[in-house]
């Protein structure tokens, strides 16, 4: 029964769920027992000899490697990837902290720790370089995944909430670069018949899962290369690079007929389909695409 | 007919609201039960995993609501069309009922108007119907910040096409103008309104030409209207302050009571109806202003009417002043309007 609850105290915590806990508190800790160390060991230079350039250069730096600490920190899931970066950049900060405390407090020529510790910098970043290796290799097994999603630029102020997938200005944008790299293609429109109904009926919640099951189905029955968008409400649009229209109508035929297939929940627990429109058009023509796309939806 | 007359007959609820003897409602106004759009609200938030604080006292000011509806503008790039899809009927209480015993598009169009204090208490709807059109005005109740008036209007204007493409069946061909500048995609607006669409318009309205306008359907004849007009639901007759005084001005065009006498009928000083005013966002000559341009921008538009007509309706002495104003209210020259 206990064995499914995370432990409630500290102590019978697994080791890295504590570390992970415990990261901001040690590192903040360690950077107050540095300065505290230069206070009371160093004597304090008089104004007079400290260079105000070097002081917040390398105040500087430290203050900004703290941030994308917290940066990265904050926006990545823990793993392989986030432990070396995140150590990476700690110790880059500690190293920079201890050369920034070195131009306010001279220490006595005996000791050398502080050296010692300076030597952190150039340790870190070997340790950040390692991390942004790993993580490489992460983004592309990611990009695999978002291939049907997003094509060689990344916009991620297009995303759609709903669906995860980019938006109208999004495909516009690669349909312009299909166009300037002079190769056929062909836009798919997709839209489902009373979905405005359903929306009423049913709720946003059931309207939304309904999107996200029809974008599902969509990208099951794409080909690799293909790009799939939401282009407002229930219209989706499918840009197919280097295909035909005879091609083109085929793989709307499949498309309709996968959606068309999809059920969907009705009232009173009823399942119901709802009709699938499409439109298609050649990526070739002089007016703009986001012309194309308006076009495309007005003859859906 | 003068262009009084003309306006008076076309703009049958335009004016109505005051005629029911009722006080307005202003900004800071707790008049709005959290039970009717907050509740909606909190319930789309909540679909869309949107952090919405819930008001703590039953009633809400119009103030309160419009700061309950900015973080929606964040719950994907569709949210004010797929809020406006719930927005209307809503369950308001009688106006909702209302709007379902309405048996005919303009019947129910109407009854949105009349009740427009319960159903639409943010903006005011204007109907204006003419031999070759209709057309719904939005106008402001009581004043809407501008970063979020293009995010409100596009809800009321989504609300009301979502409304009468459910009732009649299908969507119908309404044509959409803006009085702000194209955003810079139109994907939304098309897919949700139409692709009839256009902005830098100066007014925010909805216009249908009258054959497509003349929509029956099986309605459910009810006791909803003449409840709400014996005053069942004070709220959904009351007006906002800004859509008093626009009724007060469309009601004396050629020559506008002056902000005194404007004062005086709403039992203030003039120093507080200023003092009002001016937290609404706005001032006496604004408001006057506003009104003109609206009624100029449909004169020399859709009625196809000549500068110095109009000039004349609205009160000026000659073309060239009205030209001069004309220009300080749009940007534009009247000619320049009557062509676009």
């Amino acid at each position: 029964m206990t064995r499914l609850t995370l432990p409630s105290s500290l102590a019978g915590r697994p080791l890295y769920l504590l570390a992970r806990e415990s990261f901001y508190p040690a590192l903040s800790l360690l950077l107050a027992a540095l300065t505290l160390t230069f206070a009371t060991v160093g004597e304090l230079k008089a104004l007079a000899e400290w260079h105000w350039t070097d002081v917040l250069a390398e105040g500087g730096m430290a203050l900004l490697v703290g941030v994308w600490l917290v940066y990265v920190r904050g926006s990545r899931p823990a793993g392989r990837v986030t432990t070396w970066l995140v150590l990476g950049l700690a110790a880059m900060l500690v190293g920079e902290w201890v050369d920034a405390l070195d131009e306010v407090w001279r220490l006595p020529k005996a000791m050398a720790w502080d050296n010692a510790l300076e030597a952190l910098t150039p340790l870190g970043m070997l340790a950040l370089t390692v991390g942004l290796h790993f993580w490489r290799q992460e983004q592309r097994v990611l990009g695999r995944q978002l291939a049907q999603r997003e094509r060689f630029f990344r916009d991620h102020r297009a995303v759609d909430r709903v669906t995860q997938l980019a938006d109208a200005g999004y495909m516009a944008g690669q349909i312009q670069l299909e166009r300037d790299l002079d190769r056929p293609g062909c836009v798919l429109m997709l839209g489902l018949d009373g979905f405005d109904r359903l929306t009423r009926e049913q709720g946003t919640r059931a309207a939304d899962h309904a999107l996200e099951a029809a974008s599902l189905t969509l990208m099951l029955n794409l080909r690799p290369c293909d790009l799939l968008c939401r282009y407002a409400g229930d219209r989706f649009v499918v840009l197919l690079p280097g295909c035909g229209v005879a091609e083109g109508a085929c793989l709307a035929d499949e498309l309709k007929a996968a959606l068309a297939q999809l059920n969907f929940n009705g009232r009173e627990g009823r399942r119901l389909r709802l009709p699938v429109r499409a439109t298609l058009r050649t990526t070739a023509g002089a007016q703009p695409p986001e012309q194309l796309l308006l076009d495309l939806l007005q003859a859906l | 007919m003068t262009l009084q007359a003309q306006l008076d007959a076309r703009l049958p609820l335009g004016l109505g609201g005051n005629d029911a003897g009722l006080p307005h409602y202003e900004i800071d106004t707790a008049c709005l039960p959290v039970a009717d759009h907050a509740a909606l609200l909190a319930q789309f938030a909540h679909d869309r995993s949107v952090d919405l604080g819930w008001p703590e006292q039953p009633l809400i000011s119009p103030r309160e609501l419009i700061a309950l509806l900015s973080p929606l503008r964040e719950a994907g790039a569709d949210s004010a069309f797929a809020l406006g899809q719930l927005l209307l009927p809503g369950h308001y209480g009688l106006a909702s009922q209302a709007l379902l015993q309405a048996g005919s598009l303009v019947d129910m169009l109407q009854s949105l108007c009349r009740h427009a204090g319960r159903l639409t208490p943010l903006l005011t709807p204007r109907l204006l119907v003419d031999e070759q059109e209709l057309i719904l005005v939005w106008t402001d109740a009581c004043g809407l910040p501008a970063g979020l008036r293009g995010f409100i209007v596009d809800l009321h204007m989504s609300a009301v096409a979502s409304l009468c493409a459910w009732r009649a069946g299908g969507r119908l061909p309404w044509r959409f103008s803006f009085d702000r500048t194209a955003p810079r995609d139109r994907a939304q607006h098309a897919v949700h309104l139409g692709t009839a669409l256009h902005f830098g318009c100066q007014v925010d309205a909805m216009r249908l030409h009258r054959c497509e306008a003349d929509l029956q359907w099986p309605g459910a004849p009810g006791v909803a209207a003449t409840a709400l007009a014996r005053h069942a639901d004070p709220q959904a007759l009351r007006r906002g302050l800004l859509a008093s005084v626009g009724d007060r001005l469309l009601r004396q065009l050629a020559e506008p009571p002056s902000l005194e006498v404007l004062a005086a009928e709403f039992g203030m000083s003039p120093a507080t109806f200023k003092r009002r005013l001016a937290r609404h966002g706005t001032h006496y000559q604004a408001e006057v202003d506003r009104v003109r341009a609206h009624v100029a921008v449909y004169l020399l538009g859709p009625r196809g009417q000549g500068r110095d007509a109009v000039a004349q309706a609205l009160g000026y002495f000659d073309g060239a002043n009205f030209r001069r104003s004309f220009k300080r209210w749009t940007g534009m020259a009247p000619g320049a309007w009557a062509l676009g």
